[in-house]
């Protein structure tokens, strides 16, 4: 947001974060003290109010979070199983009422009933194995989903080990750069983290800004509720995340990989954080790798609990400790990104795609999936299916069937599904056969592949309580700087639960108004997104919803 | 993500006509350039300010080709390019924008018609423009309940009416660097706070108003309610208070002043300016105005009309001058005049009491950087022009603290060392901008010139020096280099008390940047070796090439508003009005040609002679014009003495400062506020001062009462007006050849200005004033106070400036600015400080060989162990009994910033 406060918080370089000595500081008691933040700011030279202003962003920062203990999930996955009233209530016997707060998406979609305490996420159905948890007694059990690959599994692939994997890095670094990046634009990998932008241009942009430091984020901020395939990849194939950030360094000529991942995995955390350890006993990291001049670190950095913080621009405010608000564009990352030094941003999927690419070629990942869909994608599905789990598909692969060949169908009965996150479509049951898995098929349906979680919305769920939780999870983790999101998903919000709880029906020339205010005006895809679910389904559900809006005469 | 836009492209369409794009240009630049008559209402945009694309209101549609897809863009952030189609005002345009404001308004108070800003309000306005007829939505949260923030003597906040536009967070933090300003919470609970949600009084801030002036609705604002008036008439003219020179627009009614804003057009401060312009005018008709005439009967001072003032002082000078001879009177004339006023005192020094005894404040100020730039380049003023700071790579701040005491220029330099660009700070004190700088010399006081002199060594050693400059521009260097290879860096390191690996550094830093400027203040020429630290830096450009392109040069920060304007006019007792050496025939000869009357050739009296005059018996009568000698100059108790030992003392001034109570008339002049005429800034640059309220009670504009008294002594001068006046120095001051009253415009001219109305931005462009730059070496000599009191008196006190309050407070403690900052302190390091059982709050007695002080310790790491700093705005201290009176060895001015102290807790407060 600020020049100023950018390279304020460089002068440290990323190694003393600012933001991470925010998040240290909170960690005693849920928010940093007064002193803490006025000393950092003082450090930093960059005022109390911006310390200030950026601790009150966060879910795990703001003052209201003091002394909670325990988050219950509110995402929309464990919403529409209705596990999260009984889970509640049931926490509430161990813990008061007050030191329970919410975390969006804990990434348990699969089995639901999710919650976090003491630093690590759970999954409870029963009131026995709640108190266990609670009362530290019984064993945590690490959740379970199943894993697939219909087909070529770029992704999934079994781990052969550090040193067979890693032969790779000495044979990348032995290749020039301009030749590693030519690989990966050939194979056009675009970002799977919704937007679909060709990774290879992104990489050369940011090669081609003039700078004496470059870097490489990996956005872990996989804040979907719905998906967990960027965790399934941190914690189950972390060294290819990290390869790849390695390989997009080289091509890229940055010297810094920063991770960023969301609070909400702390166990994905730790494990990356293993990961690099790993690394640096190999003496793979540093000034000189493998003899071959390239040099490269990796600085993990946990995140605080703001879904905005999956926006590149956000992402990167939130590294240097600003407010994580979204940034106008021009200039782009690559141009003026971490620190006001060019910066390529990519997800977490995208960067673990990037060894295969270079082990197989370019052309070879450019052969799976479609002419403009390339290679594979991981799909989360949801405890609605008979077999949740992640299933690798390649690009193009027909919806049908990875919901009924690999997800088994559903085990109750579904009317629509969104997939791609909140921002995503409302799919209706009955478009199941028109669409194919790429961004292009999606698209042209009206509804959107994004990161290509899959939550589904019982029968049973009212569609208008359904499009009240959307509102409110917009407006909840809208980043407030532009006027139509800050405003108009709260309005929005608010309209919605008069209509429920009053005797009031929406307008619906301005319901559609404001859905138009926030397509055209928002700043970003979060407030320019929500409309996207919200017309899908005013259009195959008009007659659940009709009730809640005037009647035009 | 999507495609990265080409910048470089030539037109784009509107209304479907090709115009013409200019490089790097934003749709809403390039609108309000080809289409200024229909606006695109905008509501987080703002003249002084990066785009930031929250409010969406400047929405544009955009398509690529005739017919294409449309597609909605924020016209603030989005550059034009090559071939855009512009559809600024579609159907659906239209209906975005009144979309988005009916949402602001459903969390906005409706009580406009109560409002401080109705009529001006930039969301009433842009409500107006949409054609908001009412709120569709139901009634929803809302933030109309905050409460008002009433805490501080200016700032007024009231966050129900903000509606997180984010304008005064980036005026905080992009204008005025400091920081004050952030949103907290996110969402729609995002709101503005102040610090770490505290007030504006308990906030850092420095209450510049830029959030004030930048806020587009009654959010923030200030006591004065500035905003009720942005569309009433103003007159524009220059604040009176530093050598900035920010130009000021001031509202008024016939008598009355409600408030002033800074205009966005300024050159020198587009928009901003600091709380002393912007807030601290109220002193002009305080109670405490001299209203009258006063005259001192049997030791009082009592009112007395303007003849009987005149007719005492006239007979008075008559007297001394036939009895005692002219070089028995003396003026003292004052910066804060116009130069008009100030070529009248000097003339009517010269010319109608007949001596040279004529100086001014610049003597205990700048007097070395005229002298020492002068020896050097042979022009004693700024080289280049503030503008230039857009094109340097380096700045080099050395003995100046310009956030406190030239702050718009100094949120300037500190924007400069935020972004990180190459700031080197040369000072004793970790001033603000000295935090925010690479390289930081904390260097003993009185060692400017070793500090200098090792910088140089290095930048040789290191093989940097310009050597086509120096061989093609310069003379003098081989004995130059001589001296300095000399130089023996371990006992300069020593000296100075700085590592020589960061000085080495710094030097390189210096050297190696395509275009460095330093910058210097009174830190440099308030010394023993003022001059010779000024040539000094003067020799460091040289060498480097720093001299007569964008971006380089040497700058002083000159202090007070026309010290510049002062000089140029002849205050001082060796050049006439334009530098003109009073010694030489010739010019002696042009003088008496056009004063009309024999002036004299010798050289008079600087101000400290003056007193030396006064005490041996030689001076009869001075005419001190808005100078507080006794609390200003030092050696306070010296200097009543001398005044008391003057026959006849006359104090023109607005107040009954220290120096007034020993005069025998006192004479009431007119504040800047009061009267027209011209100030000259830093960067030479003529401004224009409009006189905005006629002069209180009976006082008068300064100028006028000198041709009051020169009509009475019999010589023939005009009324007092500023195009006349002009008219008179544009014939005998060389460099305003060109300068005319109706010419000079909004924004002034720098001279030299030619005959055609031709200013100049930066001198010595080809070649020196004086043709060859001329190299001289000095080295390091300890100051005699150091040497003479040093065992007895250990610490140095070191004196300077506070933001809130200028020189002797006379004016800036009768406004609000008292409230913010109360009293002088004693700045002190912790160990010393506990060394001494000292704590934070305690009262201090300070010694020195002159006198003492008792005065309250703030215990800071801002100043090293054995250095103490503080401030001489207050009477009640009297900083300036422990002052010295040893002098710049070439120019005489005094050694404010080394004065030897011991130092120990007060029993109690030191009865002066």
């Amino acid at each position: 947001m600020s020049d100023n406060l950018s390279e304020l918080s460089g002068r440290k370089g990323v190694v003393d974060n600012l933001f991470e000595k925010m998040t240290k500081a909170a960690e005693a008691t849920g928010t940093p003290a007064k002193e803490d933040l006025d000393a950092l700011a003082e450090e930093f030279l960059i005022g109390k109010a911006n310390t200030y202003g950026t601790a009150t962003f966060y879910d795990f920062m703001k003052p209201e979070n003091k002394g909670k203990e325990v988050y219950i999930c509110n995402g929309s996955a464990c919403l529409c199983a209705g596990t999260q009233d009984s889970l509640k209530s049931e926490i509430e016997k161990h813990v008061s009422a007050d030191k329970i707060g919410h975390m969006t998406c804990l990434g348990r979609c699969h089995e639901n009933g999710a919650f976090h305490v003491n630093g690590a996420n759970y999954s409870a159905r029963s009131g026995e194995e709640i108190a266990s948890i609670l009362n530290k007694t019984g064993k945590a059990r690490k959740d379970r989903y199943n894993v697939l690959a219909a087909g070529p599994d770029c992704l999934t692939a079994n781990y052969p080990g550090f040193d067979e994997y890693y032969a790779l890095l000495d044979q990348v670094l032995k290749t020039d750069p301009m030749d590693v990046l030519t690989e990966i634009k050939v194979s056009n990998l675009r970002g799977r983290g919704g937007a679909g932008f060709p990774m290879g241009l992104k990489l050369e942009s940011c090669r081609n800004t003039e700078s004496d430091t470059r870097f490489i984020i990996c956005n872990a901020d996989e804040g979907d509720p719905g998906a967990y395939s960027d965790r399934y990849l941190l914690e189950e194939r972390p060294q290819a995340v990290l390869l790849g950030m390695m390989i997009a360094g080289y091509a890229a000529s940055a010297n810094w990989g920063v991770v960023y991942i969301r609070a909400e995995y702390p166990e994905a955390v730790s494990i990356i954080e293993d990961a690099v350890r790993e690394l640096r006993s190999k003496n793979l990291l540093g000034d000189n790798i493998l003899d071959s001049g390239f040099k490269f670190d990796f600085k993990v950095i946990k995140a605080a609990g703001a879904y905005i913080c999956g926006e590149e621009t956000a992402l990167i405010n939130s590294i240097e400790g600003q407010r994580p608000e979204v940034r106008i564009r021009p200039p782009y990352p690559t141009q003026k990104g971490l620190f006001n030094k060019p910066t390529a941003v990519n997800n977490v999927e995208t960067l673990a795609a990037v060894p295969w690419i270079l082990k197989n070629g370019g052309a070879a990942y450019r052969a799976i999936g479609t002419e403009r869909s390339s290679g594979t994608k991981l799909i989360c599905l949801d405890s609605f299916f008979k077999r949740p789990g992640i299933y690798e598909v390649e690009m193009g692969t027909p919806l049908r069937s990875l919901i009924d060949e690999l997800g088994g169908g559903f085990a109750k009965p579904v009317k629509a599904m969104q997939i791609g996150g909140p921002l995503g479509g409302i799919v209706p049951v009955e478009k199941i056969d028109s669409l194919n898995i790429d961004f292009e098929s999606f698209g042209q349906g009206g509804f959107l592949l994004g990161h290509a979680s899959v939550v589904c919305i019982p029968e049973s769920f009212p569609m208008v309580k359904y499009l009240e939780h959307l509102f409110e999870f917009a407006a909840f983790e809208s980043c407030g700087k532009c006027f139509p999101c800050r405003l108009g998903t709260k309005r929005g919000q608010e309209m919605l639960t008069k209509a429920i709880k009053e005797n009031y029906k929406i307008d619906r020339e301005l319901f559609h108004d404001l859905l138009d205010t926030l397509q055209e005006g928002s700043l970003c895809a979060h407030g320019g997104g929500i409309p996207l679910p919200v017309r899908n389904a005013l259009q195959y559900f008009e007659e659940e919803l009709s009730p809640f809006f005037l009647q035009e005469d | 993500m999507t495609t990265e836009p080409n910048i470089s492209t030539k037109y784009a369409y509107l209304n479907g006509q090709a115009f013409e794009i200019e490089e790097g240009e934003t749709v809403l630049n390039f609108l309000r350039r080809h289409d200024p008559s229909r606006k695109v209402p905008t509501l987080c945009d703002s003249p002084n300010l990066d785009p930031f694309g929250s409010c969406r209101v400047c929405s544009v549609e955009v398509a690529l080709e005739e017919g294409g897809k449309r597609k909605t863009m924020a016209s603030c952030h989005t550059p034009v390019t090559e071939g855009m189609i512009l559809y600024p005002h579609s159907k659906s345009i239209r209906k975005l924008r009144k979309n988005i404001l009916e949402l602001v308004i459903t969390d906005h108070p409706l009580d406009c018609l109560t409002c401080e800003v109705n009529g001006n309000c930039e969301l009433q306005t842009v409500a107006g423009e949409v054609g908001i007829t009412d709120i569709r939505y139901p009634e929803g949260e809302n933030h109309l309940d905050k409460e008002k923030d009433l805490s501080h003597p200016y700032m007024v906040s009231d966050l129900s009416k903000c509606i997180n536009c984010y304008r005064c967070v980036r005026a905080c933090d992009e204008v005025q660097g400091q920081l004050v300003l952030s949103m907290a919470g996110r969402g729609f609970d995002s709101h503005i706070v102040k610090g770490a949600d505290t007030s504006f009084f308990d906030s850092d801030c420095v209450s510049c108003g830029s959030c004030a002036q930048a806020c587009p609705t009654a959010a923030i604002t200030d006591v004065f309610q500035s905003k009720s008036s942005v569309n009433a008439e103003k007159t524009r003219t220059v604040c009176t208070y530093c050598g900035v020179g920010c130009n000021l627009e001031v509202t008024a009614t016939e008598d009355d002043i409600l408030n002033i804003r800074a205009p966005w057009d300024a050159e020198v401060n587009s928009g901003h300016t600091c709380l002393k312009g912007r807030y601290a005018f109220q002193f002009y008709d305080h109670p405490e105005r001299l209203r009258t005439p006063l005259i001192k009967k049997d030791g009082e001072l009592v009112e007395a009309t303007w003849d009987e003032a005149y007719d005492l002082i006239v007979s008075k000078f008559q007297d001394y001058k036939k009895n005692d001879g002219p070089d028995f009177l003396a003026g003292i004339s004052s910066s804060r005049c116009t130069n008009e006023e100030n070529y009248l005192m000097q003339k009517f020094m010269r010319a109608v009491v007949g001596t040279n005894n004529i100086d001014g404040c610049a003597r205990v100020c700048h007097s070395p950087t005229a002298l020492g730039m002068q020896r050097t380049f042979g022009t004693g003023a700024a080289t280049n022009s503030i503008e230039d700071l857009k094109y340097t790579d380096c700045i080099m701040v050395i003995g100046a603290n310009p956030t406190e005491g030239h702050p718009v220029t100094g949120a300037k330099f500190k924007q400069h060392a935020m972004k990180g660009k190459t700031t080197i700070v040369i000072d004793p004190r970790k001033t603000e901008i000295a935090k925010y700088a690479q390289y930081h010399l904390p260097l003993r006081p009185g060692t400017n010139v070793a500090m200098l002199n090792m910088m140089m060594y290095y930048i040789i050693d290191e093989g940097l020096v310009d050597e086509s400059f120096v061989n093609n521009r310069t003379e003098g260097f081989a004995e130059f280099l001589e001296g300095i290879k000399k130089l023996d860096v371990d006992e300069m390191a020593r000296i100075t008390g700085v590592d020589k690996e960061l000085v080495r550094q710094a030097s390189i830093a210096y050297a190696s940047a395509n275009n460095a400027m330093s910058f210097h203040g009174l830190g440099v020429t308030e010394h023993s070796q003022g001059t010779f630290t000024v040539m000094q830096i003067a020799n460091l450009a040289m060498i480097t090439g720093n001299i007569g392109r964008r971006g380089v040069g040497v700058n002083p920060l000159r202090g007070q508003n026309n010290v510049q304007g002062s000089a140029d006019m002849g205050v001082q007792p060796h050049q006439g009005a334009g530098y003109l050496d009073i010694t030489k025939p010739e010019v002696n000869q042009k003088y008496n040609t056009f004063y009309g009357v024999e002036v004299p050739s010798h050289i008079g009296y600087k101000i400290p002679e003056m007193f030396d005059a006064a005490l041996d018996g030689k001076l009869r009568a001075i005419w001190i014009i808005g100078e507080d000698v006794v609390q200003t100059d030092p050696n306070t108790q010296k200097v009543i003495r001398a005044l008391e030992a003057t026959d006849f003392v006359v104090v023109q001034e607005l107040f009954m400062t220290e120096t007034a109570k020993y005069a025998d008339v006192v004479l009431p002049g007119a504040s800047f506020l009061e009267k027209s005429g011209t100030f000259t800034n830093g960067e030479r640059r003529v401004q224009r001062v409009n006189q905005v309220v006629p002069p209180v009670g009976e006082s008068k504009a300064d100028g006028q009462i000198i041709v009051d008294v020169m009509n009475r002594m019999g010589y023939a001068q005009p009324d007092y007006t500023p195009d006349g006046m002009l008219e008179e120095i544009s014939q005998i001051v060389p460099f305003f050849a060109g300068i005319k009253w109706d010419e000079l415009g909004e924004n002034g001219k720098q001279w030299p200005v030619a005959k055609d109305g031709t200013d100049t931005q930066i001198l010595h462009l080809d070649q020196f004033k004086r043709g060859l730059g001329y190299f001289e070496f000095h080295d390091f000599a300890e100051t005699s106070e150091i040497l003479e009191h040093g065992k007895e008196y250990p610490y140095i006190l070191t004196t300077n400036r506070k933001l809130e309050h200028y020189n002797c407070g006379a004016m800036t403690r009768r406004t609000g600015n008292v409230e913010i900052l109360t009293e002088d302190v004693l700045v002190i390091n912790p160990q010393d400080a506990s060394g001494n059982g000292i704590k934070h709050g305690d009262m201090v007695c300070v010694e020195s060989p002159r006198g003492k002080v008792d005065i309250r310790a703030a215990v800071s790491e801002d100043v090293k162990p054995g250095v103490l700093s503080t401030t001489f705005h207050f009477p009640e201290i009297m900083v300036n009994n422990l002052t010295s009176d040893v002098h710049d060895t070439e120019a005489m001015c005094p050694e404010y910033k080394v004065v030897s102290v011991r130092i120990r807790k007060s029993k109690g407060k030191y009865a002066k």
